[in-house]
């Protein structure tokens, strides 16, 4: 008889072949208590947090923790409302005030997670007469956005600003606008954007505009933490920033900021903006505490990339393989999904989380263990991680056994 | 989509070639998904190859209505018309 989820019966089987033996499932771990930022009890065991995307360690802010313990007594617990009804607190403004001076950008619109942001941008700003230019390696986020957006997709192959250009040129003379979309750091491997390149092309053509998503990138790089178009000196060449405030900011929700003149219209068209219930007034004041610590937050940057450094030098003295160059998520290539999911067991039963990456949700078909760091690890914890890869790696035969020094680590 | 253009068809089989993990016998009626096995993967990869061999770009809308060699060959006989134009 046909079922409804039989059109997952292929993944179903998949599922289970891969994970159905009884070992604790990647993707259902439970954080059964929090010690710290880069601290959690897991399955009974003390396990440092290698893959929560919390660049900078700001979850427990003082700062964030305060405002948002008064904005929970002033406030209550939600707004029970959307943005255009009864969901637009003055904290809510204060936060879009907060983001746009942040940025140096006219306009910012909050959202309610990441995830909607580039729905609704992508979908409401472009329509069946434009062309998206979308690197082939965007988040899901990007990819559903610009499908519900109707307009031609035209993906390019990562990072490659030669191939984008082949394909704006055979677009040139046709009505309708062009937006490029891409990601400051990609999320799988942490590979950045070669954005200036990229900027570069959009310049040699008209009636071309350019969209980045921050997410992994806000706090991380920059001098004042604005992410790739700071760090590479484009911002102005940025139309639109997409981000959220889910990694570096440490709470929830995500944002859209743009000089465009009349970006504000949006607000009355933009789906997922006026049909869902707007953040409560503590995560949102939470986000104007750590914006300010990120905006200040040039030791904390800096911490962060020592930490990158100790442990991509650590994971490729063992001779593992790694996904890219030294950046806030440190990808392990494993051979296949089979020895990546036994990898990860054996890392979490070892006390180290990190994230499993399967394919088709990673580039190149990779199996990833996907580190991303925090500021706040200490290198005590680094050599653990480290010591800890070592001797997974070691038993399941990826590397030669290694010293016994680090193996008693 | 009948009479699948001949010649396209004929200029894909050989870009195909290295996508043939099952064997299949490559024609106009082979079908991506169930003769092939193609996953989004796959997909990705030999769109990118016949996009440099015919010099195009494949919006990703088309590819749910291409299941076959000869729906594809006649996707791209479009877009190479319009980009004429
Ligand atoms: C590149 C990218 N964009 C957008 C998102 C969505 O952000 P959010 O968690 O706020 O929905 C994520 C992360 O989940 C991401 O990695």
């Amino acid at each position: 008889m046909a079922d409804l989820f039989d059109r997952f019966a292929p993944l179903m089987a998949q599922r289970d072949a891969l994970l159905g033996d009884g070992g604790i499932n990647p993707f259902q771990v439970k954080m059964d208590e929090l010690l710290s930022p880069t601290e959690a009890m897991i399955d009974g065991r003390r396990t440092i947090l290698a893959g929560t995307n919390n660049y900078l360690g700001l979850t427990f802010s003082p700062e964030a923790l305060k405002a948002a313990h008064e904005a929970l007594e002033a406030c209550g617990t939600g707004t029970t409302g959307s943005r255009v009804a009864n969901g637009t607190y003055g904290s809510h403004k204060d936060l879009e005030n907060t983001l746009a001076e942040f940025f140096g950008k006219e306009h910012a619109m909050v959202f309610s997670t990441g995830f909607l942001a580039n729905l609704g941008i992508l979908s409401t700003l472009m329509g069946p007469e434009d062309y998206i230019l979308m690197d082939a390696d965007c988040h899901a986020s990007i990819y559903d956005g610009v499908r519900a957006s109707q307009a031609q997709i035209i993906r390019f192959r990562h990072n490659d600003a030669a191939d984008l250009e082949k394909r704006l040129a055979r677009l040139e003379g046709k009505p309708g606008n062009k937006l490029i979309v891409i990601e400051g750091i990609y999320s799988m491997l942490g590979d950045k954007a070669p954005i200036a390149e990229i900027v570069a092309v959009k310049k040699k053509f008209t009636n071309v505009y350019l969209l980045s998503d921050e997410a992994h990138s806000l706090g991380v790089l920059g001098r004042y933490g604005r992410g790739l178009p700071e760090e590479a000196g484009v911002e102005d060449d940025v139309d639109f920033i997409v981000g959220t405030f889910s990694k570096s900011v440490g709470t929830v929700g995500g944002f859209c900021v743009s000089n465009h003149p009349h970006f504000d219209m949006l607000r009355l068209v933009c789906r997922a903006y006026v049909f869902t219930a707007s953040l409560p007034p503590s995560v949102v004041v939470s986000a104007i505490a750590n914006l300010k610590l990120i905006k200040q937050g040039g030791a904390l940057r800096a911490r962060l990339m020592r930490n990158a450094e100790h442990l991509h030098r650590g994971l490729s003295d063992l001779g593992l393989k790694l996904g890219s160059d030294v950046s806030s998520v440190i990808a392990v290539v494993a051979p296949d999904p089979q020895v990546a999911v036994a990898f990860w067991r054996g890392l979490i039963e070892a006390g180290v989380y990190v994230n499993l990456a399967l394919p088709p949700a990673t580039p190149f078909g990779y199996s990833l263990l996907r580190a991303s760091l925090c500021a706040a690890h200490t290198e005590g914890q680094i050599e653990e991680i480290i010591a800890v890869f070592a001797t997974v790696a070691a038993r399941l035969g990826l590397i030669e056994r290694p010293a016994a020094k680090r193996a008693a680590g | 989509m009948s009479g699948a253009p001949a010649e396209t068809v004929a200029r894909l089989i050989p870009l195909l070639e290295p996508f043939n993990k099952t064997g299949a016998h490559l024609s106009a009626a082979t079908r991506f998904t169930e003769d092939l096995n193609f996953d989004s993967l796959i997909v990705m990869e030999f769109v990118a190859a016949v996009e440099d061999a015919f010099d195009i770009s494949v919006p990703l809308n088309i590819l749910p209505d291409v299941a076959t060699v000869g729906q594809l060959a006649a996707a791209i006989e479009k877009i190479l018309g319009e980009e004429k134009s």
